[in-house]
Protein backbone atom coordinates (compact mmCIF):
# COMPACT_ATOMS: atom_id res chain seq x y z
CA UNK A 1 0.00 0.00 0.00
CA UNK A 2 0.94 3.79 -0.26
CA UNK A 3 1.94 3.47 3.17
CA UNK A 4 4.85 1.45 2.19
CA UNK A 5 7.72 4.01 1.71
CA UNK A 6 11.21 3.32 0.55
CA UNK A 7 13.56 3.58 3.23
CA UNK A 8 16.85 5.42 2.99
CA UNK A 9 19.89 4.08 3.87
CA UNK A 10 18.83 0.76 5.11
CA UNK A 11 18.05 -0.57 1.82
CA UNK A 12 21.32 -2.06 1.84
CA UNK A 13 20.73 -4.83 3.99
CA UNK A 14 18.06 -5.74 1.98
CA UNK A 15 19.25 -9.97 1.15
CA UNK A 16 15.93 -10.90 -0.91
CA UNK A 17 14.51 -9.00 -4.15
CA UNK A 18 12.66 -7.11 -1.89
CA UNK A 19 14.00 -4.70 0.30
CA UNK A 20 12.95 -3.28 3.49
CA UNK A 21 11.03 -0.59 3.44
CA UNK A 22 9.50 1.39 6.19
CA UNK A 23 5.64 0.78 6.95
CA UNK A 24 3.14 3.21 7.70
CA UNK A 25 5.76 5.75 6.09
CA UNK A 26 4.23 8.72 4.65
CA UNK A 27 3.54 8.11 1.15
CA UNK A 28 3.75 10.36 -1.47
CA UNK A 29 1.21 11.76 -3.84
CA UNK A 30 1.30 9.52 -6.62
CA UNK A 31 1.78 6.88 -4.52
CA UNK A 32 -1.04 7.87 -2.57
CA UNK A 33 -3.39 8.25 -5.42
CA UNK A 34 -2.77 4.70 -7.19
CA UNK A 35 -3.67 3.20 -3.96
CA UNK A 36 -6.90 5.08 -4.02
CA UNK A 37 -7.64 3.68 -7.09
CA UNK A 38 -6.76 0.16 -6.42
CA UNK A 39 -9.14 0.85 -3.61
CA UNK A 40 -11.93 1.68 -6.19
CA UNK A 41 -13.89 -1.19 -5.53
CA UNK A 42 -14.11 -0.33 -1.63
CA UNK A 43 -14.51 3.26 -2.51
CA UNK A 44 -17.48 2.65 -4.32
CA UNK A 45 -19.27 -0.38 -2.51
CA UNK A 46 -18.68 1.68 1.28
CA UNK A 47 -21.40 4.57 0.23
CA UNK A 48 -23.59 2.06 -1.13
CA UNK A 49 -23.65 -0.07 1.38
CA UNK A 50 -24.39 2.83 3.87
CA UNK A 51 -26.86 3.60 2.05
CA UNK A 52 -28.43 0.28 2.18
CA UNK A 53 -27.94 0.23 5.81
CA UNK A 54 -29.33 3.52 6.55
CA UNK A 55 -32.70 2.38 4.53
CA UNK A 56 -33.15 -0.29 7.02
CA UNK A 57 -33.48 1.60 9.72
CA UNK A 58 -36.17 4.23 9.09
CA UNK A 59 -40.02 3.63 7.94
CA UNK A 60 -39.32 6.05 4.66
CA UNK A 61 -35.81 5.18 4.22
CA UNK A 62 -33.99 6.70 1.68
CA UNK A 63 -37.30 8.61 0.97
CA UNK A 64 -36.08 11.07 3.19
CA UNK A 65 -33.07 12.59 0.86
CA UNK A 66 -36.24 13.92 -1.15
CA UNK A 67 -38.55 14.41 1.82
CA UNK A 68 -36.23 16.19 3.56
CA UNK A 69 -35.17 19.21 1.35
CA UNK A 70 -38.74 19.31 -0.01
CA UNK A 71 -40.68 20.34 3.28
CA UNK A 72 -37.80 22.67 4.46
CA UNK A 73 -39.05 24.07 0.96
CA UNK A 74 -42.31 24.47 1.81
CA UNK A 75 -41.52 25.78 5.22
CA UNK A 76 -39.08 28.75 3.75
CA UNK A 77 -41.95 28.72 0.84
CA UNK A 78 -44.42 30.06 3.49
CA UNK A 79 -41.90 32.00 5.79
CA UNK A 80 -40.61 34.26 3.00
CA UNK A 81 -42.42 34.10 -0.12
CA UNK A 82 -45.71 33.91 1.60
CA UNK A 83 -45.37 35.50 4.84
CA UNK A 84 -42.34 37.55 5.00
CA UNK A 85 -42.20 38.57 0.90
CA UNK A 86 -39.00 38.18 0.00
CA UNK A 87 -40.21 36.58 -3.29
CA UNK A 88 -39.89 40.10 -5.12
CA UNK A 89 -38.21 40.12 -8.43
CA UNK A 90 -38.46 36.06 -8.73
CA UNK A 91 -40.64 35.41 -11.48
CA UNK A 92 -41.03 31.73 -9.48
CA UNK A 93 -40.42 31.96 -6.51
CA UNK A 94 -41.17 27.77 -5.88
CA UNK A 95 -38.47 26.76 -8.32
CA UNK A 96 -35.99 29.37 -7.19
CA UNK A 97 -36.02 28.28 -4.19
CA UNK A 98 -36.06 24.83 -4.28
CA UNK A 99 -33.24 24.73 -6.37
CA UNK A 100 -31.88 26.92 -4.07
CA UNK A 101 -32.41 24.97 -1.04
CA UNK A 102 -31.49 21.29 -2.71
CA UNK A 103 -28.58 22.68 -4.03
CA UNK A 104 -26.93 24.20 -0.25
CA UNK A 105 -27.75 21.00 1.01
CA UNK A 106 -26.24 19.04 -1.08
CA UNK A 107 -23.08 20.47 0.05
CA UNK A 108 -23.91 20.91 3.55
CA UNK A 109 -24.66 17.36 4.02
CA UNK A 110 -21.51 16.27 2.04
CA UNK A 111 -19.14 17.93 4.07
CA UNK A 112 -20.76 17.50 6.96
CA UNK A 113 -20.67 13.73 6.72
CA UNK A 114 -16.98 13.59 5.07
CA UNK A 115 -15.86 15.72 8.60
CA UNK A 116 -17.28 12.80 10.52
CA UNK A 117 -15.96 9.94 8.41
CA UNK A 118 -12.47 9.84 10.49
CA UNK A 119 -13.58 10.41 13.81
CA UNK A 120 -17.01 8.04 13.05
CA UNK A 121 -14.99 5.26 11.24
CA UNK A 122 -12.17 4.68 14.37
CA UNK A 123 -12.85 1.11 14.26
CA UNK A 124 -12.00 0.65 10.55
CA UNK A 125 -8.88 2.91 10.66
CA UNK A 126 -7.52 0.66 13.37
CA UNK A 127 -8.17 -2.46 11.97
CA UNK A 128 -7.48 -2.04 8.13
CA UNK A 129 -4.46 -0.50 6.12
CA UNK A 130 -6.16 1.49 3.47
CA UNK A 131 -5.69 5.32 1.98
CA UNK A 132 -7.71 6.89 4.46
CA UNK A 133 -9.01 9.63 2.12
CA UNK A 134 -11.17 6.71 0.81
CA UNK A 135 -13.65 7.44 4.02
CA UNK A 136 -14.02 11.47 3.25
CA UNK A 137 -14.42 10.62 -0.58
CA UNK A 138 -17.24 7.25 0.18
CA UNK A 139 -19.29 10.00 2.51
CA UNK A 140 -19.14 12.41 -0.68
CA UNK A 141 -20.39 9.32 -3.16
CA UNK A 142 -23.10 8.83 -0.72
CA UNK A 143 -24.21 11.85 -1.15
CA UNK A 144 -24.09 12.61 -4.74
CA UNK A 145 -25.41 9.16 -5.35
CA UNK A 146 -28.62 10.48 -2.95
CA UNK A 147 -28.67 13.64 -4.76
CA UNK A 148 -29.71 12.10 -7.55
CA UNK A 149 -33.81 11.57 -6.68
CA UNK A 150 -34.10 15.33 -5.35
CA UNK A 151 -32.36 16.33 -8.70
CA UNK A 152 -35.49 14.96 -10.56
CA UNK A 153 -37.70 16.56 -8.00
CA UNK A 154 -36.08 19.78 -8.97
CA UNK A 155 -36.73 19.09 -12.58
CA UNK A 156 -40.31 18.26 -12.07
CA UNK A 157 -40.85 21.19 -9.56
CA UNK A 158 -39.97 23.24 -12.15
CA UNK A 159 -42.28 22.04 -14.87
CA UNK A 160 -45.08 21.88 -12.17
CA UNK A 161 -44.17 25.71 -12.08
CA UNK A 162 -44.17 26.40 -15.21
CA UNK A 163 -40.68 26.87 -16.82
CA UNK A 164 -40.51 24.68 -19.73
CA UNK A 165 -37.52 21.78 -20.59
CA UNK A 166 -34.96 23.14 -22.24
CA UNK A 167 -31.60 21.15 -23.24
CA UNK A 168 -29.93 23.10 -20.49
CA UNK A 169 -31.39 21.39 -17.97
CA UNK A 170 -28.85 18.11 -18.45
CA UNK A 171 -26.00 20.84 -17.62
CA UNK A 172 -27.55 20.17 -13.98
CA UNK A 173 -25.43 16.69 -14.26
CA UNK A 174 -22.00 18.13 -14.77
CA UNK A 175 -22.64 20.80 -12.05
CA UNK A 176 -23.47 18.15 -9.58
CA UNK A 177 -20.35 16.48 -10.42
CA UNK A 178 -18.20 19.52 -9.99
CA UNK A 179 -19.96 20.17 -7.07
CA UNK A 180 -18.99 17.23 -6.02
CA UNK A 181 -15.21 17.87 -6.35
CA UNK A 182 -15.92 21.22 -4.10
CA UNK A 183 -17.68 18.77 -1.20
CA UNK A 184 -14.71 16.50 -1.99
CA UNK A 185 -12.09 19.38 -0.67
CA UNK A 186 -14.23 20.95 2.15
CA UNK A 187 -14.72 17.34 3.62
CA UNK A 188 -11.01 16.33 3.36
CA UNK A 189 -9.98 19.71 5.37
CA UNK A 190 -12.76 19.29 8.02
CA UNK A 191 -12.19 15.16 8.03
CA UNK A 192 -8.88 16.40 9.72
CA UNK A 193 -9.66 19.36 11.50
CA UNK A 194 -12.73 17.58 13.19
CA UNK A 195 -9.58 14.48 14.16
CA UNK A 196 -7.78 17.21 15.38
CA UNK A 197 -10.34 19.22 17.57
CA UNK A 198 -13.63 17.85 17.83
CA UNK A 199 -15.24 20.95 18.57
CA UNK A 200 -15.10 21.60 14.95
CA UNK A 201 -18.18 19.23 14.61
CA UNK A 202 -20.47 22.02 16.64
CA UNK A 203 -18.33 24.83 14.96
CA UNK A 204 -19.77 23.38 10.78
CA UNK A 205 -23.06 23.88 11.55
CA UNK A 206 -23.02 27.68 12.37
CA UNK A 207 -20.36 28.22 9.34
CA UNK A 208 -23.12 26.57 6.83
CA UNK A 209 -25.82 28.75 8.46
CA UNK A 210 -23.55 31.40 7.43
CA UNK A 211 -23.29 30.21 4.00
CA UNK A 212 -26.96 30.09 4.34
CA UNK A 213 -27.80 33.23 4.46
CA UNK A 214 -24.67 34.23 2.36
CA UNK A 215 -25.66 32.26 -0.73
CA UNK A 216 -28.94 33.79 -1.52
CA UNK A 217 -31.16 30.76 -1.13
CA UNK A 218 -33.87 32.33 0.06
CA UNK A 219 -34.04 35.69 -2.10
CA UNK A 220 -32.81 37.14 -5.53
CA UNK A 221 -29.26 38.89 -4.21
CA UNK A 222 -29.69 41.75 -7.48
CA UNK A 223 -32.67 43.13 -5.84
CA UNK A 224 -31.80 42.80 -2.00
CA UNK A 225 -28.17 43.67 -1.90
CA UNK A 226 -27.42 47.30 -3.36
CA UNK A 227 -23.74 48.15 -3.37
CA UNK A 228 -21.23 46.56 -5.18
CA UNK A 229 -19.05 45.36 -2.23
CA UNK A 230 -22.04 43.47 -1.32
CA UNK A 231 -22.64 41.81 -4.76
CA UNK A 232 -18.87 40.86 -4.90
CA UNK A 233 -18.88 39.09 -1.75
CA UNK A 234 -21.79 36.78 -2.76
CA UNK A 235 -19.75 36.46 -6.34
CA UNK A 236 -17.06 34.69 -4.06
CA UNK A 237 -19.08 32.46 -2.72
CA UNK A 238 -18.89 28.97 -4.63
CA UNK A 239 -21.99 27.85 -2.59
CA UNK A 240 -23.71 31.15 -4.15
CA UNK A 241 -21.67 30.43 -7.65
CA UNK A 242 -23.40 26.53 -7.68
CA UNK A 243 -26.96 27.60 -6.92
CA UNK A 244 -27.12 30.81 -9.53
CA UNK A 245 -25.49 28.52 -12.02
CA UNK A 246 -28.22 25.82 -11.39
CA UNK A 247 -30.92 28.41 -11.18
CA UNK A 248 -29.39 29.54 -14.92
CA UNK A 249 -29.32 26.22 -16.38
CA UNK A 250 -33.05 24.94 -15.60
CA UNK A 251 -34.77 29.05 -15.40
CA UNK A 252 -32.03 30.81 -17.20
CA UNK A 253 -31.62 33.57 -14.59
CA UNK A 254 -27.99 34.91 -15.34
CA UNK A 255 -24.52 34.14 -13.84
CA UNK A 256 -22.06 36.78 -13.50
CA UNK A 257 -18.72 35.81 -14.60
CA UNK A 258 -16.95 36.64 -11.49
CA UNK A 259 -19.12 34.29 -9.54
CA UNK A 260 -18.16 31.65 -12.60
CA UNK A 261 -14.67 32.17 -12.17
CA UNK A 262 -14.70 32.28 -7.90
CA UNK A 263 -16.92 28.61 -8.15
CA UNK A 264 -14.24 26.67 -10.32
CA UNK A 265 -11.02 28.49 -8.79
CA UNK A 266 -12.66 27.64 -5.12
CA UNK A 267 -13.39 24.32 -6.64
CA UNK A 268 -9.74 23.72 -7.34
CA UNK A 269 -8.17 24.85 -4.68
CA UNK A 270 -10.51 22.93 -2.13
CA UNK A 271 -9.86 20.07 -4.03
CA UNK A 272 -5.81 20.38 -4.07
CA UNK A 273 -5.61 22.00 -0.48
CA UNK A 274 -8.03 19.56 1.29
CA UNK A 275 -6.03 16.63 -0.05
CA UNK A 276 -2.35 17.37 0.99
CA UNK A 277 -3.80 18.66 3.76
CA UNK A 278 -5.32 15.14 4.83
CA UNK A 279 -2.96 13.18 3.68
CA UNK A 280 0.38 15.51 6.00
CA UNK A 281 -1.69 13.80 8.62
CA UNK A 282 -2.16 10.52 7.67
CA UNK A 283 -0.29 8.67 10.07
CA UNK A 284 -2.15 10.22 12.79
CA UNK A 285 -5.82 8.83 12.28
CA UNK A 286 -5.60 5.82 14.15
CA UNK A 287 -4.05 7.38 17.42
CA UNK A 288 -6.61 7.56 19.54
CA UNK B 1 -1.70 -4.59 0.83
CA UNK B 2 -3.57 -7.98 0.37
CA UNK B 3 -1.86 -9.18 -2.32
CA UNK B 4 0.98 -10.44 -0.63
CA UNK B 5 3.63 -11.46 -2.88
CA UNK B 6 4.69 -15.01 -3.34
CA UNK B 7 7.96 -16.02 -1.42
CA UNK B 8 10.97 -15.73 -3.22
CA UNK B 9 13.29 -17.92 -3.42
CA UNK B 10 15.67 -15.40 -2.05
CA UNK B 11 13.91 -14.15 0.74
CA UNK B 12 12.64 -17.62 1.64
CA UNK B 13 16.52 -18.34 2.53
CA UNK B 14 16.92 -18.79 6.15
CA UNK B 15 17.69 -16.03 8.72
CA UNK B 16 16.44 -13.48 6.28
CA UNK B 17 14.79 -10.00 8.46
CA UNK B 18 11.59 -10.16 7.32
CA UNK B 19 10.49 -7.30 9.75
CA UNK B 20 12.12 -4.96 11.84
CA UNK B 21 11.03 -3.55 14.56
CA UNK B 22 13.88 -0.32 15.30
CA UNK B 23 13.34 1.03 18.75
CA UNK B 24 10.04 2.10 18.40
CA UNK B 25 7.83 4.31 20.55
CA UNK B 26 4.47 4.27 19.82
CA UNK B 27 1.81 6.49 21.59
CA UNK B 28 -2.02 7.52 21.64
CA UNK B 29 -3.80 10.28 22.28
CA UNK B 30 -5.83 9.73 25.04
CA UNK B 31 -8.62 12.66 26.74
CA UNK B 32 -7.95 12.36 30.49
CA UNK B 33 -10.42 13.30 33.29
CA UNK B 34 -8.28 14.19 35.89
CA UNK B 35 -9.95 16.88 38.86
CA UNK B 36 -8.57 20.28 37.59
CA UNK B 37 -5.53 22.36 38.99
CA UNK B 38 -6.04 25.48 40.30
CA UNK B 39 -4.49 27.30 38.06
CA UNK B 40 -6.79 25.44 35.43
CA UNK B 41 -9.73 26.52 37.09
CA UNK B 42 -8.91 30.21 36.67
CA UNK B 43 -7.80 30.20 33.66
CA UNK B 44 -10.05 27.54 32.10
CA UNK B 45 -7.57 25.85 30.00
CA UNK B 46 -8.24 22.56 30.87
CA UNK B 47 -8.84 20.38 28.24
CA UNK B 48 -6.95 22.09 25.34
CA UNK B 49 -3.86 20.05 25.70
CA UNK B 50 -4.43 16.35 24.63
CA UNK B 51 -2.34 13.96 26.10
CA UNK B 52 -0.12 10.49 24.96
CA UNK B 53 -0.12 7.43 26.85
CA UNK B 54 3.18 5.94 25.15
CA UNK B 55 2.10 2.09 25.01
CA UNK B 56 5.37 1.17 23.40
CA UNK B 57 8.37 2.15 24.41
CA UNK B 58 11.55 1.26 22.40
CA UNK B 59 11.07 -2.23 21.25
CA UNK B 60 13.98 -3.01 18.98
CA UNK B 61 12.61 -6.50 17.36
CA UNK B 62 13.79 -8.49 14.05
CA UNK B 63 11.68 -11.20 12.98
CA UNK B 64 13.53 -13.95 10.23
CA UNK B 65 11.99 -15.66 7.96
CA UNK B 66 10.47 -18.82 9.11
CA UNK B 67 9.82 -17.39 12.06
CA UNK B 68 6.70 -17.95 14.50
CA UNK B 69 6.95 -14.90 17.04
CA UNK B 70 4.63 -15.06 20.13
CA UNK B 71 4.22 -11.83 22.28
CA UNK B 72 3.23 -12.62 25.89
CA UNK B 73 2.53 -10.14 28.46
CA UNK B 74 -0.40 -8.65 30.97
CA UNK B 75 -3.34 -6.74 29.73
CA UNK B 76 -1.73 -2.99 29.25
CA UNK B 77 1.62 -4.42 27.96
CA UNK B 78 1.39 -3.33 25.06
CA UNK B 79 1.18 -6.19 22.74
CA UNK B 80 -1.75 -4.91 20.55
CA UNK B 81 -0.58 -1.20 20.01
CA UNK B 82 3.04 -3.16 19.06
CA UNK B 83 1.20 -5.11 16.30
CA UNK B 84 -1.35 -2.12 15.26
CA UNK B 85 2.69 -0.14 14.95
CA UNK B 86 3.73 -3.48 12.94
CA UNK B 87 0.58 -3.52 10.47
CA UNK B 88 1.51 -0.13 10.08
CA UNK B 89 -1.52 1.41 11.17
CA UNK B 90 -0.35 3.03 14.13
CA UNK B 91 3.38 4.70 13.23
CA UNK B 92 5.86 4.88 15.99
CA UNK B 93 6.53 8.35 16.70
CA UNK B 94 9.89 7.16 17.11
CA UNK B 95 11.97 4.91 15.76
CA UNK B 96 10.24 2.65 12.73
CA UNK B 97 8.92 -0.46 11.31
CA UNK B 98 10.69 -1.71 8.45
CA UNK B 99 9.55 -4.87 6.34
CA UNK B 100 10.14 -6.70 3.14
CA UNK B 101 6.37 -6.77 2.10
CA UNK B 102 3.46 -5.27 3.79
CA UNK B 103 2.47 -7.27 7.26
CA UNK B 104 -1.26 -8.11 7.37
CA UNK B 105 -3.07 -7.70 10.91
CA UNK B 106 -5.81 -10.81 10.83
CA UNK B 107 -9.22 -9.13 11.30
CA UNK B 108 -12.14 -7.03 9.56
CA UNK B 109 -15.16 -6.88 11.77
CA UNK B 110 -15.00 -3.14 11.70
CA UNK B 111 -15.92 -2.95 8.29
CA UNK B 112 -19.10 -4.83 8.34
CA UNK B 113 -22.00 -3.34 8.91
CA UNK B 114 -24.73 -4.52 11.64
CA UNK B 115 -27.92 -3.60 9.63
CA UNK B 116 -27.07 -5.69 6.07
CA UNK B 117 -27.61 -9.44 5.64
CA UNK B 118 -23.87 -11.70 6.23
CA UNK B 119 -23.82 -11.79 1.95
CA UNK B 120 -23.54 -8.58 1.84
CA UNK B 121 -21.48 -8.10 4.72
CA UNK B 122 -18.90 -10.82 2.94
CA UNK B 123 -18.71 -9.07 -0.15
CA UNK B 124 -18.23 -5.79 1.83
CA UNK B 125 -15.74 -7.40 3.95
CA UNK B 126 -13.72 -8.92 1.25
CA UNK B 127 -13.37 -5.65 -0.36
CA UNK B 128 -12.57 -3.42 2.39
CA UNK B 129 -9.80 -6.81 2.94
CA UNK B 130 -8.08 -4.46 -0.69
CA UNK B 131 -9.91 -6.92 -3.03
CA UNK B 132 -11.41 -6.51 -6.52
CA UNK B 133 -15.31 -7.06 -6.85
CA UNK B 134 -14.04 -9.92 -9.57
CA UNK B 135 -11.74 -11.21 -7.12
CA UNK B 136 -14.18 -10.79 -3.95
CA UNK B 137 -17.45 -12.75 -6.27
CA UNK B 138 -15.17 -15.85 -6.54
CA UNK B 139 -14.17 -15.72 -2.97
CA UNK B 140 -17.28 -15.05 -1.44
CA UNK B 141 -18.34 -18.94 -1.98
CA UNK B 142 -15.87 -20.29 -0.03
CA UNK B 143 -16.22 -17.88 2.53
CA UNK B 144 -19.75 -18.97 3.35
CA UNK B 145 -19.54 -22.55 3.10
CA UNK B 146 -16.69 -21.92 5.70
CA UNK B 147 -18.82 -19.45 7.97
CA UNK B 148 -21.91 -21.83 7.74
CA UNK B 149 -24.31 -19.71 8.32
CA UNK B 150 -26.75 -21.54 6.20
CA UNK B 151 -29.93 -19.85 6.46
CA UNK B 152 -28.95 -16.98 8.40
CA UNK B 153 -26.66 -15.73 5.44
CA UNK B 154 -29.51 -13.40 4.16
CA UNK B 155 -30.30 -11.93 7.67
CA UNK B 156 -29.00 -9.09 8.95
CA UNK B 157 -25.81 -8.96 10.79
CA UNK B 158 -27.22 -7.64 14.33
CA UNK B 159 -29.94 -10.51 14.13
CA UNK B 160 -26.37 -13.07 14.03
CA UNK B 161 -25.19 -14.93 18.20
CA UNK B 162 -22.28 -14.14 19.35
CA UNK B 163 -20.68 -17.85 17.21
CA UNK B 164 -22.03 -16.54 14.09
CA UNK B 165 -20.81 -13.33 13.90
CA UNK B 166 -17.09 -14.70 15.11
CA UNK B 167 -17.54 -17.32 12.22
CA UNK B 168 -18.25 -14.87 9.88
CA UNK B 169 -14.81 -12.51 10.81
CA UNK B 170 -12.52 -15.15 10.99
CA UNK B 171 -14.05 -16.53 7.63
CA UNK B 172 -13.39 -13.61 5.76
CA UNK B 173 -10.41 -12.73 7.34
CA UNK B 174 -8.93 -15.46 6.69
CA UNK B 175 -8.89 -15.97 2.69
CA UNK B 176 -6.10 -13.04 2.22
CA UNK B 177 -2.52 -15.35 2.83
CA UNK B 178 -0.23 -12.28 4.12
CA UNK B 179 3.68 -12.88 3.42
CA UNK B 180 4.26 -11.28 7.08
CA UNK B 181 0.98 -12.28 8.72
CA UNK B 182 0.06 -10.61 12.38
CA UNK B 183 -2.55 -12.23 14.75
CA UNK B 184 -3.73 -10.60 17.41
CA UNK B 185 -5.19 -12.63 20.15
CA UNK B 186 -6.86 -16.18 19.95
CA UNK B 187 -8.73 -16.18 16.57
CA UNK B 188 -10.28 -19.54 17.08
CA UNK B 189 -14.29 -19.11 17.96
CA UNK B 190 -17.43 -21.15 18.32
CA UNK B 191 -18.27 -24.51 19.07
CA UNK B 192 -15.73 -27.44 18.84
CA UNK B 193 -16.07 -28.52 15.48
CA UNK B 194 -15.67 -24.86 14.34
CA UNK B 195 -12.55 -24.35 16.77
CA UNK B 196 -10.50 -27.31 15.00
CA UNK B 197 -11.34 -26.36 11.60
CA UNK B 198 -10.53 -22.21 12.39
CA UNK B 199 -7.31 -23.80 13.89
CA UNK B 200 -6.16 -25.65 10.65
CA UNK B 201 -7.34 -22.64 8.65
CA UNK B 202 -4.68 -20.31 10.82
CA UNK B 203 -1.96 -23.38 10.57
CA UNK B 204 -2.12 -23.53 7.14
CA UNK B 205 -2.31 -19.72 6.99
CA UNK B 206 0.92 -19.73 8.65
CA UNK B 207 2.26 -22.49 7.40
CA UNK B 208 2.13 -20.22 4.08
CA UNK B 209 3.51 -16.92 5.53
CA UNK B 210 7.07 -16.03 5.46
CA UNK B 211 6.98 -14.96 8.67
CA UNK B 212 4.13 -15.22 11.71
CA UNK B 213 3.88 -13.11 14.85
CA UNK B 214 1.11 -13.56 17.10
CA UNK B 215 -0.40 -12.23 20.69
CA UNK B 216 -1.43 -14.99 22.77
CA UNK B 217 -3.38 -15.14 25.94
CA UNK B 218 -3.35 -18.64 26.25
CA UNK B 219 0.08 -19.55 27.16
CA UNK B 220 0.33 -23.14 26.25
CA UNK B 221 -1.23 -22.29 23.28
CA UNK B 222 1.53 -19.83 22.60
CA UNK B 223 4.16 -22.28 23.50
CA UNK B 224 3.12 -25.13 21.10
CA UNK B 225 3.03 -23.14 17.98
CA UNK B 226 5.98 -20.44 18.24
CA UNK B 227 9.67 -21.19 17.70
CA UNK B 228 10.03 -17.62 19.95
CA UNK B 229 8.52 -15.40 22.52
CA UNK B 230 8.52 -12.29 23.63
CA UNK B 231 7.44 -11.43 27.00
CA UNK B 232 6.60 -7.37 27.50
CA UNK B 233 5.75 -5.49 30.49
CA UNK B 234 5.00 -1.63 30.79
CA UNK B 235 5.84 -1.31 26.87
CA UNK B 236 8.91 -2.80 26.86
CA UNK B 237 10.31 -6.48 25.43
CA UNK B 238 11.59 -7.92 29.32
CA UNK B 239 12.36 -11.19 27.43
CA UNK B 240 12.93 -12.76 24.20
CA UNK B 241 13.59 -16.24 24.05
CA UNK B 242 12.92 -20.22 23.17
CA UNK B 243 9.36 -19.80 23.86
CA UNK B 244 9.86 -22.37 27.36
CA UNK B 245 12.38 -20.54 29.29
CA UNK B 246 10.14 -17.11 28.42
CA UNK B 247 6.92 -18.56 29.36
CA UNK B 248 8.37 -20.39 32.31
CA UNK B 249 9.79 -17.16 33.56
CA UNK B 250 6.20 -15.28 33.05
CA UNK B 251 4.86 -17.82 34.42
CA UNK B 252 6.80 -17.24 37.60
CA UNK B 253 5.31 -13.36 37.73
CA UNK B 254 1.80 -14.05 37.50
CA UNK B 255 -0.04 -14.35 41.01
CA UNK B 256 -0.98 -18.17 40.94
CA UNK B 257 -4.54 -17.28 41.10
CA UNK B 258 -4.42 -16.05 37.90
CA UNK B 259 -2.22 -19.57 36.92
CA UNK B 260 -5.15 -21.44 38.08
CA UNK B 261 -7.62 -19.51 36.19
CA UNK B 262 -5.49 -20.08 33.17
CA UNK B 263 -5.31 -23.29 33.47
CA UNK B 264 -8.91 -24.05 33.67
Amino acid sequence: MAGVAPTDATASDAVGSQPLREVGGRPSVPAYVVEIWRRRHFAAAMPMEEMRAQHMTSVLGNLWHILNPLLLTGVYYLVFGVVLGTDRGVDNFMAFLAIGVFVYHYTQKSVMSGARSVVGNQGLIRSLQFPRAILPLAAVLAQLIAFVPPMLVIFAIALVTGESLAWSWLLLAPLVLAQGVLNLGGSLLFARLTHKVPDMENILPFLFRLAFYGSGVLYSVDRFIASGLGQAVFDLNPLYGYISMARWAIMGDAVSSTALVATAAWTVLALVVGFLYFIAGEQEYANE
Amino acid sequence: MSEAPPVTEASAAATTTMLRVDGAHVRYRVHTDRPPTLRERVTGARRAKPTYVEAVRGVTLDVASGDILGIIGGNGAGKSTLMRAMAGLLPPHRGRVVARSRPVLLGVGAALKPQLSGRRNIMLGLLALGMTRAEAEQLAPDVRDFAELDAALDRPLKTYSTGMKARLHFAIATTVAPEILLVDEALSVGDQSFKEKSAARLQELKERAGAVVLVSHSLDEGAETCNRVCWMRDGEIVMDGGPDEVVAAYRKTVPSKKRKKRAR
